[in-house]
């Protein structure tokens, strides 16, 4: 599915771009040009110039040192929300289907539950109430997201499971594990990274979202979240500066949001995968969808 | 993002700040003018957080609660007592008692009379009441004396010659009685006020916004030219400008950085002196800052006129006491008591046995001077001290949780909008019971060189030098130290004419809006 | 695939096998009634019970807001008592329900006040907004969808798909920003703070909630275009659809007639689903726009510590988005009547 996705140019363009932005989150603050520390109270808020390529914030630190500093931070924040949801979606999302009838419903419950929560009064509420910080916030965004995994799964599995050569493979003796290993994962594992995919690039959005309210913000630590909102602060001084971790942003969930789509696409080319795929579609945009706006 | 408006909130949060401008001279009531649409003024600011001085929590609501109550003084711009709702005052001859003469003919804004009958009931209250937060503040008061209608005497525990400055402020505003006939009454006031201030309610939607009209009955009614004042709760400070450039807003507080911009938006822009002293809350309570001399090199380590550069783009000045430069408490000898000396820091820090690395402590800020937080993160670093920051968001309860009332903060970046008696601002900042003397010591000296400034009259050719000697005793001494002192920048559209100046405190007198 | 398209939790109703078994059994409205009481009572409750515990594990008591600066540890212990903070968890979410179910949703511990009249004040702000913003994501997703449907496979249908996805990765406070610095101070057109209620002055309401609104409903606009384009376009792979064509029935008629119908369950699911995100996302459009709305309330209340009013603030929330919920898919079972059938 992975080869195909990168076959179609949104997939190839997108891949690049996530590849581009990978290497900077690992190489990033060793290519920083500065220490995105330093302060210099001399230049504060200056235009970018040879020696500052996207000139120096309001401590006069400089922002292209602070930017690429920052992705390590900004992109694991994301991705460890994504894992949490993920975590705690997959799995109850897989036993749903296999555990019997009580704990389907319960679970069935506790994921509704958790979807009517309006999402990001929830995130602030908790956040702020159980200690500012951003471990809390991580992890109360993660559950947040975690019914989106939850349907996409619980979905695949659903359609494997009560798929006619799937039954007739258990009538012949089949262990469940050959089952889930062989079917399962074959069916729920494209729809899962679809939806984490997508889910990647709404959790940066959530995650900005809030270090702009204030919420879970750890400095002097560079976020492109919390960098974007620092400039906020000096728009009428500088009012191109937001531009830089804005773009940043927008370019890297465009990626992600690109990639589940060359990805949905390419899980979609034999007859059953394609509504598979198209279900898992409408599912997966769940999460996705659950950005708030 | 620096944020004058939650600033002022915040610094106000730890104190009761109170500056009241007189208008001078004689009472009456004047008339609105009905002849054309009624003048509307839209001021984005906070509101209080009660609009009853007796419940209200934070210093900075004197900006706003004042505009419903009027006191028996207020000050002048340079932050003396002048009359307002007393025409005069005298003490007795050992200063324990003090009579005030109040205006003929006052009346509250529903038109019931204001005597020395309600002054004396609404103090009272205030003394009384069981959630009374001003209980501290009129300690001082024994009893009171109905003389006749217009003559009340507050009779004193002791000699003491701040009572006219301390009751300028919330702890001196005036109750309608009628509001508070019955406890149940009075736990309305919260958010129906009763006074008689230049302003009276119309319609108020807690923490959003308040519409009040003019109060006829107001004793300085004649220079009040705004007939509706519509206080909202002001938006980000980043769209400040374009509120005001847009006629959402028509006055609002703004930050330093964003002064050339409003500018160039045609906007006009006043920096008015204030009260307003930026400082930091040491706890010496807490392990490493039981050593002196650590606490010590911390006072020289932090340049502070980089922080004022940083925090307020450089307006205002380093100060090295709780007081701003011309205020009467101002010590010209404090000029440059803990003068930037990083070299001293490390030497200090040497002899208290700690190598460069070896000290951490916790930096506890509000997110809007989370950038300040930053920069003196990194002088720290400069003289060997390592730290974190602790970010609290602003309007969050954690700060009073951690900073005032489990005092777990090490290093907080705390600010004072200043109190109305000088005394009353050393008390706080470094009184035994003081808020922002967290470390809550206070030597004998301090306490015997404060009481002595209370007990000398204000004309008294001893008074400043007194007042200088506590002042300089409590700088020496306390854990905690100040960093600057700021004014009070605010922008206004072009058809709203100048606001007055008054330290820390927003007035109206005056202020007339054209083209509505 | 229609099942799928049912929006929130009552799409899993149709979802199981077990569930399937379950609808043909009963039929009809109370039925449907009953049916939907199973999931939504249990969802409040569990829903509920979550929101209320957050309050009891944060530790917070009503002491820092009540008494200000002169807290002392006296004080602090005589409130909590008062407050009945001394009783076990389980009671006091029982109490605090049973007054819930009688309209009763407490008193702040911030200003002492009754909550609910400072609800509905602010819930007027946020449905504005919200409502405005759906309004806009409706039209604009419609029209977006609808034209990239007709259009497919062409530059325009490329166009509005890469629009959608464009605007769908616009943080709504980049959004915010760039609409003020463009709309408000560069052409002067609006204002960029402030709220008038609608009887007040309606086109005064209008333009201030315009900007806000379109703040949050770009994902909203991004996402039923991108769910009308699909599920309209596999519509027209239909049989009937080819039938219909077949019997040459003109375009327009195939479109609004056999199309439209059955192929939009997705975008309209779509709209289930944005409730809570639209509800909740108004906090950040909120305070950038200066308005006090129910996002911002509960957001600053959850940072005063002020534990009643974020409870109660999320309990309107829940309400709201269930009974959009059930709304929602009323509207779905009648439009879409395949959705009846399951899988």
């Amino acid at each position: 599915m992975f080869s195909r996705a990168l076959r179609s140019p949104l997939g190839a363009v997108s891949a690049v771009v996530i590849a581009i932005v990978v290497v900077v989150a690992i190489f990033g603050p060793v290519l920083a040009p500065y220490d995105p520390l330093k302060q210099d109270v001399a230049h504060l808020l200056a235009a970018p110039s040879a020696a500052h390529w996207l000139g120096t914030d309001y401590l006069g630190r400089d922002v292209l040192s602070r930017l690429l500093a920052g992705a390590p931070l900004s992109l694991l924040s994301a991705a460890e929300v994504v894992a949490i949801g993920m975590l705690l979606g997959v799995i109850p999302g897989l036993l749903s289907v296999y555990l019997g009838r009580v704990f389907e419903w319960v679970s069935l419950r506790v994921v509704d539950a958790l979807i009517t929560l309006p999402f990001l009064v929830f995130a602030i509420a908790t956040t702020a109430l159980l200690g500012n910080s951003l471990g809390p916030a991580m992890l109360v965004v993660g559950v947040l997201i975690a019914p989106g995994f939850f349907r996409v799964t619980r979905t695949a599995a659903l359609a494997a499971a009560t798929a006619p050569y799937v039954e007739a493979a258990q009538l012949v003796g089949a262990s469940p594990w050959w089952v889930l290993r062989t079917h399962l994962l074959g069916k729920v594992a494209p729809a899962v990274a679809v939806s984490a995919a997508s889910a990647l690039g709404a959790a940066l959005v959530i995650v900005s979202s809030l270090t702009f309210l204030g919420i879970g913000v750890q400095p002097p630590a560079p976020t492109w979240g919390g960098m974007l909102s620092d400039d906020l602060g000096y728009l009428f001084q500088q009012s191109y500066e937001p531009v830089f971790p804005a773009v940043l942003i927008i370019v890297t969930v465009g990626a992600f949001n690109g990639l589940a789509d060359a990805l949905r696409d390419a899980s979609g080319t034999e007859a059953r995968a394609r509504s598979a795929g198209r279900r898992s579609r409408i599912i997966a945009t769940k999460e996705s969808s659950r950005v708030p706006a | 993002m620096p944020n004058i408006r939650q600033a002022s909130a915040i610094l106000a949060a730890s104190l009761g700040a109170t500056l009241l401008l007189a208008g001078c001279a004689a009472g009456g009531s004047g008339t609105v003018a009905q002849s054309s649409a009624p003048t509307v003024l839209k001021w984005g600011f906070s509101l209080p957080t009660s609009w009853d001085p007796v419940t209200s929590s934070t210093g900075n609501d004197i900006n706003t609660i004042s505009l419903v109550y009027s006191s028996l003084t207020q000050l002048d711009s340079k932050g003396n007592a002048e009359p307002a709702l007393a025409e005069k005052w005298s003490y007795n001859t050992p200063g324990t008692a003090i009579t005030f003469t109040l205006r003929p003919n006052l009346k509250f804004s529903d038109g019931t009379p204001l005597d020395a009958a309600a002054v004396r009931a609404s103090l009272e209250r205030g003394k009384t009441q069981p959630n009374s937060l001003l209980t501290d503040q009129l300690s001082t008061i024994k009893s009171i004396t109905v003389v006749d209608p217009r003559t009340v005497t507050l009779n004193l525990q002791q000699a003491d010659y701040q009572v006219p400055d301390l009751l300028a402020g919330k702890t001196g505003e005036i109750v309608n009685p009628a509001a508070f006939k019955t406890a149940a009454d009075a736990a309305k006031i919260p958010t129906d006020a009763s006074g008689a201030g230049p302003f009276k309610f119309k319609s108020f939607v807690p923490e959003s916004n308040a519409v009040l009209v003019k109060n006829p009955y107001y004793w300085d009614a004649k220079d009040i030219h705004i007939d509706e004042l519509d206080l909202s709760v002001a938006p980000d400070p980043s769209t400040i400008i374009a509120a005001v450039q847009t006629g959402a807003l028509d006055v609002a507080s703004l930050p330093a950085t964003s002064i050339a911009a409003a500018k160039a938006a045609g906007l006009k822009v006043d920096v008015v002196d204030s009260l307003t002293v930026s400082q930091v809350d040491v706890n010496s309570g807490l392990a490493p800052l039981t050593n002196a001399k650590v606490v010590e090199a911390l006072k020289y380590a932090v340049n502070r006129q980089q922080l004022l550069k940083v925090a307020n783009a450089g307006i205002g000045s380093v100060v090295y006491q709780p007081f701003p430069k011309g205020y009467v408490g101002f010590d010209p000898s404090l000029a440059t008591k803990f003068a930037y000396d990083p070299a001293k820091a490390k030497s200090l820090l040497a002899d208290a046995g700690f190598k460069p690395g070896q000290l951490k402590i916790t930096l506890t800020a509000l997110s809007y001077t989370q950038n300040v937080a930053e920069l003196v993160q990194a002088q720290l670093k400069d003289v060997g001290v390592e730290s974190t920051i602790q970010v609290v968001p602003v309007g969050s309860s954690t700060w009073q949780q951690a900073v005032y009332l489990n005092r777990t903060a090490q290093f907080a970046l705390d600010g004072t909008v200043g109190r109305e008696s000088p005394v009353q601002l050393l008390g706080v900042v470094y009184g035994p019971t003081g808020l922002m003397n967290t470390s809550r010591t206070a030597s004998p000296d301090f306490l015997a060189a404060l009481d002595k400034v209370r007990q000398t009259p204000l004309d008294s050719p001893d008074y400043q030098p007194l007042l200088w000697k506590a002042v300089e005793i409590g700088v020496s001494e306390d854990p905690s130290f100040s960093l600057y002192s700021t004014p009070r920048i605010d922008v206004r559209s072009p058809k709203v004419s100048a606001l007055p100046h008054f330290l820390s405190q927003f007035r109206w007198e005056g202020v007339t809006v054209s083209g509505n | 695939m229609t099942t799928l398209t049912s929006p929130g939790f009552i799409g899993q109703l149709t979802a199981s096998r077990s569930r399937r078994r379950f609808v043909r059994g009963l039929k009809g409205a109370t039925s449907w009634a009953l049916r939907m009481l199973a999931i939504v009572v249990p969802v409040f409750l569990f829903a509920t019970f979550v929101t209320y515990s957050l309050g009891a594990i944060s530790g917070h008591s009503p002491a820092a807001l009540k008494l200000g600066d002169s807290a002392t540890p006296q004080a602090v212990a005589a409130l909590n008592a008062q407050y009945g903070l001394d009783k076990p968890l389980g009671a006091r979410y029982l109490d605090w329900l049973g007054a819930l179910l009688h309209g009763d949703l407490g008193t702040s511990w911030f200003n002492g006040l009754p909550i609910a009249p400072q609800l509905v004040e602010r819930l007027g702000i946020s449905l504005s907004i919200a409502g405005f913003a759906l309004v806009i994501g409706v039209t604009g997703g419609f029209a977006l969808g609808l034209l990239a449907t007709v259009k497919r496979g062409t530059l325009i249908d490329r166009l509005v798909t890469g629009f959608a996805s464009l605007i769908a990765t616009i943080p709504p406070f980049v959004a915010s920003i760039g609409l003020i610095l463009v709309f408000c101070v560069t052409l002067r057109w609006l204002p960029s703070a402030g709220y008038v209620s609608p009887t007040v002055n309606f086109g005064q309401w209008l333009t201030l909630i315009t900007l806000p609104a379109i703040a949050l409903s770009l994902d909203t606009v991004a996402e039923i275009a991108r769910q009308l384009r699909a599920g309209l376009v596999s519509a027209y792979d239909e049989n009937y659809v080819t039938g219909a064509v077949v019997r040459g029935f003109s375009d327009r008629r195939v479109l609004f007639s056999h199309v439209l119908r059955n192929g939009s369950g997705p975008a309209i699911a779509v709209i289930g689903m944005r409730a809570p995100a639209l509800l909740g996302g108004a906090v950040v459009t909120e305070s950038i726009f200066g308005m006090e709305g129910f996002g911002r309330f509960g957001s600053e209340s959850a940072l005063r510590g002020d534990v009643p009013t974020v409870q109660a603030v999320l309990v309107v929330g829940i309400v709201l988005v269930l009974a959009f919920n059930l709304l929602v898919n009323g509207l779905l079972t009648r439009l879409v009547p395949a959705s009846r059938r399951g899988i």
